[in-house]
């Protein structure tokens, strides 16, 4: 995903490079669609940033571009700043998430996160077997029908509970391991180990995450 | 400059507000002063139209030809209409298609929610028309936070039926916190619980240095104030009478009419006496309620809006101790338990120091403000309510923009063909949190044109774009070509755009009249201030009077009065000017003598 060098202005046709505003008009300017979203937020290309800076760089950026704030403008003008803020939205969207970010910055060095990330990870798979156990005999339990067998549905809402807890410990330790990734690049130490690990971590993340779904919805209806 | 206005299109009562030098405003209507106008449209078999307290008068024994709370049946297909619903008004049943939208069948004609709406739109911009001197014709809209793409566009469509272009819709807890923020200038995270005559809403937002960033939201679109009323009549009224009864149109809106002006009661009294009096149906009810016997009947219609509260809490990352301001809008937040059910879960004493009826409409006269370009200290950063997505194999919904997502959002979505030389894909968008198809609203269809090739060869980019009033828009490019292909959308619960434009056409005799309307209210805002600074001037400068004068000046104001009671605005006006003729020696010896005084202290004050 290279990001272009240089953009010309639809108003007034002067070069230079990327930006909000044209530097010889002021006309606002339609971003690359491609950009990327670290050059878009004035943010060196590594996956560890500052999250306050971040949000603060969104907000500059919403009240220079938002569409309500260009309603008086030409149609060029609307279509830019429309365009513009729904790709800032985006990026914030991507940027803010570590997880998001994670598959982001996997994507931008051009190692996509795949289809693998649809097989369960190897190190959870015992674990989720056994939750998976644990969900089915919530399923037969039917606590929907069921009157009168508040033991047996106490009895299965505490695994629940405990299996939700479990749940979020190890979304905690996966969030440092995560963050720990992230803050590796750029060394001198090799890249590919840091490239697989950092996969490892983001699929069993988002295993997790589809897990911790379903461990909630049978927690709701017990 | 030209105006924008805001309306607040509501579910029970409607709005229009402005900003001027002194902040918002709500428009009152200048012959009764009220600053609400009750959504009830009234159609007669003459073709006419009545809006408001007039066409609430008529609901009494027109029950079928007048249609309240229209907001709830918004961008609807038939399938959405509940058996209450249906004891209540008489729609256009299409036994071929029971999706298509709702319509209701009014004495030989079928009319749409939006074309009703329009009605109260009309009446509204009326209003605004007279207290601005001004034409009105640019608006924005508010509407439900939790309000899907259909109920969006439906609002749209019947603000170009009532020739407004609608710059924005806003949803209405955001509104309501834009209202609040301009007050108190607070920061950080706030709750705005937002229950209305028909709709309920929950948003959660952070402040930050002029910045309105919704978290999230949440809510129920047919869950509101009518409900309880519906509640109270069937448990305290309608269970006395015989089936048939029960189902009667008349009967059936006497009883929510009594229901509501109980409840209402009940927000001030301990007790009130419910009272439903049909001689014509041999119907005498009349029994004492407490306040507590209708809150045990009602408990669980309040305790419905707490789980959309808890959803949006999670969805923002969020817990109640979190919140450090919760806001009450709307006129079912009037109700001491709704306040005390919020005030529980939320841990805090709820802010109701704005008007829960007007602050919406005030917060949509902000909006507008800054929209005209006269503001640049606020922004609103709100999100799309509910997901969306596309049908892929097997009946599942693939999600392209998660609820809770700030807009405008745009995603771009490739196509490819399956079989060779095939020369469309169909697409099929539908909005909702559910897994299945089928679970989901469906929101439009559209198929991509595309040559003929090979399966797998043609490349066409769809973006799907959910604009900043949180309506869809999808536009195609094929990237083999790089061309734009034009897609027809064809929405699933909307008037197609030649609809629109038939209806507007149609409605060409309604805007005759309204001229005619817009002439008379013109006349008459005329001789009130004309009428107004006569008497100001008679009672502060009757010294200046000379002989007969004044009973000159009476008869002239008589005949203006008289007038004013018709409806010929030529007359108005005539006699308006003649009374300006008759005063204007009066007012001539008036300032003659101020400018003597002024000159008089100058000169004073130059020594």
């Amino acid at each position: 995903m290279a990001t272009p060098t240089v953009a010309r202005c639809w108003r007034c046709q002067d070069e230079h490079r990327p930006q909000v505003f044209c530097p010889a008009c002021e006309a606002l300017q339609p971003l690359p669609p491609d950009i990327d979203y670290f050059t878009l937020f004035g943010l060196a290309r590594h996956p560890r940033l500052d999250e306050q800076a971040l949000a603060q760089t969104y907000y500059e950026l919403s009240r220079q571009l938002h569409p309500d704030l260009h309603q008086t403008g030409t149609a060029q003008e609307r279509e830019a700043s429309l365009q513009n803020t729904a790709l800032v939205n985006r990026a914030y969207r991507t940027l803010r998430d570590p997880v998001q970010r994670g598959r982001y910055w996997l994507a931008l060095n051009g190692e996509p996160l795949g289809k693998e990330n649809n097989k369960v990870p190897p190190a959870l798979a015992l674990f989720v077997f056994e939750v998976q156990e644990k969900l089915a005999a919530v399923r037969e339990a039917r606590p929907a029908e069921t009157e009168g067998t508040q033991d047996a549905l106490a009895g299965l809402r505490a695994e629940m509970t405990q299996v939700r807890d479990d749940l979020d410990d190890r979304m905690r330790d996966l969030q440092h391991r995560l963050a720990a990734n992230f803050s590796k690049w750029g060394q001198a130490d090799g890249s590919s180990a840091l490239l697989s690990e950092l996969k490892r971590v983001l699929s069993e993340m988002a295993y997790l995450r589809t897990l911790t779904r379903d461990v909630e919805k049978a927690l709701s209806i017990l | 400059m030209e105006h924008i206005v805001g309306i607040d299109l509501g579910t029970t009562n409607s709005l229009i507000a402005y900003v001027d030098d002194a902040g918002p405003q709500v428009v009152a209507d200048s012959g009764t002063g009220q600053k609400t106008l009750p959504s009830i449209v009234s159609f007669l078999p003459n073709e006419r139209v009545v809006v408001g307290r007039e066409a609430g008068e008529l609901a009494r024994t027109q029950p079928l030809s007048t249609i309240r709370s229209v907001k709830r049946f918004m961008g609807l297909g038939m399938g959405h209409i509940s058996p209450a619903d249906r004891k209540r008004y008489r729609f256009v049943d299409d036994q071929e298609d029971s999706a298509s939208l709702v319509r209701f069948a009014i004495h030989d004609r079928q009319v749409t929610p939006p074309e009703v709406s329009a009605v109260i739109l009309r009446a509204l911009r009326e209003r605004a028309t007279a207290a601005l001197q001004a034409e009105v014709r640019k608006v924005v809209i508010t509407v439900p936070a939790y309000f899907n793409d259909s109920q969006r566009q439906a609002t749209k469509d019947a603000g170009k039926l009532a020739g407004l272009e609608v710059i924005r819709l806003l949803n209405e807890p955001t509104a309501a916190a834009l209202a609040y923020g301009l007050h108190t200038k607070e920061e950080g995270l706030i709750a705005v619980y937002d229950f209305g005559g028909g709709t309920f809403d929950v948003s959660i937002l952070r402040l930050h240095t002029g910045i309105f960033e919704v978290l999230s939201t949440n809510g129920n679109t047919r869950l509101g104030g009518d409900d309880i009323d519906q509640c109270i009549a069937e448990r305290f009224l309608l269970a006395e009478l015989t089936e048939a009864l029960r189902n009667d149109p008349q009967v059936l809106n006497n009883a929510l009419r009594a229901a509501e002006k109980a409840k209402q009661v009940l927000s001030e009294q301990e007790e009130t006496v419910l009272n439903l009096t049909l001689p014509e149906k041999g119907i005498q009810i009349s029994r004492s309620l407490s306040r507590q016997e209708m809150e045990a009947a009602v408990e669980e219609i309040v305790a419905r809006t707490l789980e959309p509260c808890r959803q949006a809490l999670k969805d923002a990352g969020l817990e109640t101790h979190d919140i450090e301001e919760v806001v009450l809008v709307g006129g079912s937040t009037r109700m001491p338990l709704v306040r005390q059910r919020v005030g529980e879960f939320f841990g805090r004493t709820p802010l109701t120091d704005i008007d829960p009826d007007e602050v919406v409409a005030l917060g949509a006269a902000v909006q507008a403000d800054t929209l005209s370009g006269r503001r640049r200290d606020m922004l609103l950063l709100d999100v799309v309510p509910l997901s969306l997505g596309i049908e892929t194999m097997g009946g599942v919904m693939s999600h392209l923009i998660e609820r809770n997502t700030t807009i405008p959002a745009s995603v771009k979505e490739m196509f490819t063909t399956a079989v060779d030389d095939q020369t469309a894909v169909a697409v099929h968008v539908l909005q909702g949190e559910r897994e299945l198809v089928q679970d989901c609203r469906s929101l439009a269809r559209f198929s991509i044109p595309i040559e003929p090739k090979p399966a797998g060869v043609p490349r066409v980019e769809v973006t799907f774009m959910i604009d900043a009033n949180g309506i869809l828009n999808v536009s195609a490019t094929d990237l083999r070509t790089g061309r734009e292909r034009s897609l027809e959308v064809k929405p699933s619960y909307g008037l197609t755009d030649e609809e629109v434009e038939r209806l507007l056409e149609e409605s060409i005799d309604f805007a005759e009249e309204d001229i005619e309307q817009r002439l008379l209210i013109e006349a008459r805002t005329e001789a009130d201030t004309v009428l107004h600074a006569t008497d100001k001037a008679l009672s502060q400068n009757a010294s200046f009077l000379q002989e007969g004068e004044e009973e000159q000046i009476a008869q002239v104001v008589q005949k203006v009065r008289e007038a004013c009671a018709g409806e010929d605005y030529d007359l108005i006006r005539d006699l308006t000017e003649e009374l300006s003729q008759v005063t204007t020696p009066f007012a001539q010896r008036i300032m003659d003598s101020s400018i003597q005084a002024a000159l008089g202290e100058k000169q004073l004050s130059d020594l």
